[in-house]
């Protein structure tokens, strides 16, 4: 719960909240004046014409039609409090107030407010008792022209009860709504805060869970959409590169490890040999274990190529690639090596679109790929290079012999690192040639296939397809 | 490899080695000894650059990664006081950005780890020769014994004979004739002639460089494109 209150958008919650309760406040006051000032102003206003209409009945009709016009209005009940008294005494001549508020006698021409008590009646108009009520008034003194003493006091209020109740009550109602506007906004806030507070609770036990080494744990994609959706499906998306990156590397030293152990091995017993014997022993000995370092090498070097390539860094800047050109020019490279291993290399191009890609990688593939060919087509004749599309605008590059070919139980097996079928184990070579072509396919978004190249099911032909490039 | 050694045709070198793995430093300096140069070797950054800087020497061969001051600055900050001594990178990275990278720092040459010493040699031998050329003028012929090559008129002659030669062919005897009496490495000739960086499990440099030989070779007394076993290729006048 105090976690709840501490989130960010909770707070952000909260500062909008007070703002909005700010703004509920000042409309609440402004409401509460101008409605306030009108009831007032009425008040005032009925005052005053009130007491001009007893002035002029005073002074065209004389004191007697005041005094019975003061004593018709006293019994009206709407409101109007009233009171004649003769100046000099003090005698109460009409009206239905029964004695002289204090506030009267310093208030000069002014409005007073005055408190009086007055007689509850029941509905049925009997006296059921006293209350005490507010009320606001003047008070004037009437003199004839031809009396310059003045002898009568006219006091005319209104009831103002009516009006302290009513802003009682808009007094609290601003109150209550800005109660109300504060915690609908709290619990608005504590709510939004806990599903955010949710969702990002689940990426932080995600990635305690990775840090913890977890590495298969993902963030729950909800469906739902939006930034936060979308922020976990990135995070996601990293979180599988990490994991490749991760496996690769694994894998990359559990290969080395297998593969350099056997031949250091083989090294050290060579050396070892060498150190007690004879001359000519010893040089063949050491020669031995210098060719086996040499593979060594070679074997390293092609380990780390495929690590490179794999985790994305050894791919190098992508470019619109023309393999036409790219396969001519490895044509021209190994036309003399094929001719003398007894083949007939031979180019079917035909116009491609470029290939986003690295030359430097589908020239090795290329590379690779005729290196196999020469090595383990044996009995063939015929190698064919050929670049083409297919009909769905993606460019494929094939390189196809009519050696003995790859049996269709060991396709699949073949791409694996290390794979040698039995019947090339005396040749020389890494077995890391069609896995650097597979990575090298990979890097750049190609299929790889392998499929029979002649009918009668003999022959090898792998192909490299790439994916259509983008309208550009 | 003792080929490789015993073929010091090249003349003789001061080489300065900047390289703090002091196993791999006693083997090089061995190597280029036994092949007759004279070499001092550094094992960091800052010393190595004083010592070029304070020294006279025919080709750098520099550690990318080294303590105190890496290959890279060590290399950009003679370059920047004017020093053009010839420079090979020694590094185990060997992606075309880093290749890259110590070409702009002003390398001349790039060797990725683990690499055949043969290598190395015929690389930095390669690198001597280029300094002892006149910087000014272009060279624009190139003869070794009777057989001359022509750049600009893409011609060769043997014994005032006329060779044809495919354009494949004619770079690679330019790139042999430039380097004539060195040493040249299939690797080198993969990555200077054809422009490719990766190793081909087949002999295909090999039958490229037989058939060039039946051309420019055949049918005279004496060969002048041999094959120097372990290492590679030279064109040279001594038998």
């Amino acid at each position: 719960m105090f976690r709840l209150l501490r989130t960010t958008s909770f707070q952000l919650t909260l500062l909008y909240m007070l703002l909005f309760a700010v703004a509920v406040g000042v409309l609440g006051l402004y409401l509460f004046r101008t409605t306030l000032g009108a009831v007032d102003d009425q008040i005032d206003n009925t005052i005053d014409k009130d007491m001009e209409v007893l002035a002029e009945i005073f002074a065209e009709k004389g004191e007697k039609t005041l005094l019975e016009e003061l004593d018709d209005r006293s019994k009206w009940r709407d409101g109007g409090l009233y009171m004649l008294v003769r100046a000099p005494s003090g005698a109460l001549l009409a009206g239905n107030l029964t004695a002289l508020p204090p506030e009267a006698l310093t208030a000069d021409e002014d409005f007073f407010e005055f408190s009086y008590e007055r007689d509850r009646v029941d509905e049925a108009g009997a006296v059921v008792g006293v209350e005490s009520r507010r009320g606001r008034g003047k008070i004037r003194s009437f003199s004839t022209r031809t009396d310059d003493d003045a002898p009568f006091l006219v006091l005319t209020a209104r009831d103002s009860s009516d009006r302290d109740l009513l802003s009682a009550r808009l007094r609290t109602v601003i109150v209550q709504t800005a109660i109300a506007v504060v915690m609908t906004g709290l619990i608005v806030g504590l709510l939004f805060s806990r599903t955010l507070l949710r969702r990002v609770d689940a990426v932080n036990r995600t990635a305690r869970a990775i840090r913890g080494g977890d590495l298969t744990r993902r963030i729950r994609i909800t469906g739902g959409g939006g930034e936060l959706e979308n922020l976990a499906v990135n995070l996601n998306a990293m979180l599988d590169q990490i994991e490749r990156l991760m496996t690769g590397m694994k894998e990359v030293s559990d290969n080395i490890a297998h593969d350099l152990r056997s031949p250091l091995t083989r090294i050290r017993n060579r050396l070892a040999e060498a150190l007690d014997a004879d001359d000519a022993v010893r040089d063949a000995a050491l020669a031995a274990a210098q060719a086996e370092a040499e593979r060594m090498i070679s074997t390293f070097n092609a380990l780390l190529s495929i690590a490179r390539i794999e985790s994305g860094e050894g791919a190098g800047v992508m470019e619109p690639i023309d393999v036409n050109s790219v396969v001519e020019e490895m044509a021209e490279l190994y036309e003399p090596a094929a001719q003398d291993a007894g083949f007939h290399l031979s180019v079917k191009n035909k116009p491609a679109h470029p290939v986003q890609g690295s030359r430097a990688l589908i020239s090795q593939a290329v590379a690779n790929l005729l290196d196999n060919a020469l090595k383990y087509a044996e009995g063939g004749e015929r190698i064919i290079l050929s670049v083409g599309e297919t009909p769905e605008g993606a460019v494929s590059l094939s390189v196809a012999d009519d050696g003995p070919g790859v049996p269709d139980k060991d396709r699949d097996h073949v791409l694996q690192r290390y794979v040698r079928l039995e019947a090339s184990r005396t040749t020389p070579g890494s077995g890391l040639g069609l896995s650097l072509v597979s990575a090298i396919a990979r890097a750049h978004g190609a299929r790889l296939y392998l499929k029979n190249a002649l009918k009668s099911g003999r022959g090898l032909r792998v192909a490299l397809v790439f994916p259509p490039a983008e309208a550009a | 490899m003792t080929g490789a050694f015993l073929y010091g045709i090249a003349s003789l070198m001061r080489i300065l080695l900047i390289e703090d793995d002091d196993e791999a430093a006693a083997f090089i300096a061995k190597g280029l000894r036994d092949a007759g140069h004279v070499v001092d070797h550094a094992l960091d950054g800052e010393t190595g650059h004083g010592m070029a800087a304070a020294g006279d020497y025919d080709a750098y061969v520099i550690d990318r990664m080294l303590p105190k001051m890496n290959g890279v600055d060590v290399l950009k900050r003679r370059r920047d006081e004017g020093d053009e001594t010839p420079a090979l990178f020694l590094s185990a990275l060997g992606e075309v950005d880093d290749r890259v990278t110590g070409f702009q720092a002003g390398g001349d040459d790039y060797l990725v780890k683990p690499y055949a010493f043969s290598e190395l040699l015929a690389r930095v031998e390669s690198l001597g020769k280029r300094r002892n050329a006149a910087p000014t003028a272009v060279t624009t012929r190139y003869a070794v014994a009777d057989l001359e090559i022509d750049v600009l008129t893409r011609t060769v002659r043997r014994a005032s004979q006329k060779i044809d030669l495919q354009p494949r062919e004619f770079r690679l005897l330019e790139y042999l004739m430039r380097h004539a009496g060195q040493v040249v490495t299939r690797t080198m000739l993969l990555e200077n002639v054809w422009e490719y960086h990766f190793d081909p499990q087949t002999n295909v440099i090999d039958v490229h460089i037989s058939r060039l030989r039946s051309k420019i070779d055949k049918g005279f007394d004496r060969p002048l494109l041999k094959t120097i076993r372990g290492a590679g290729y030279t064109i040279s006048d001594d038998d």
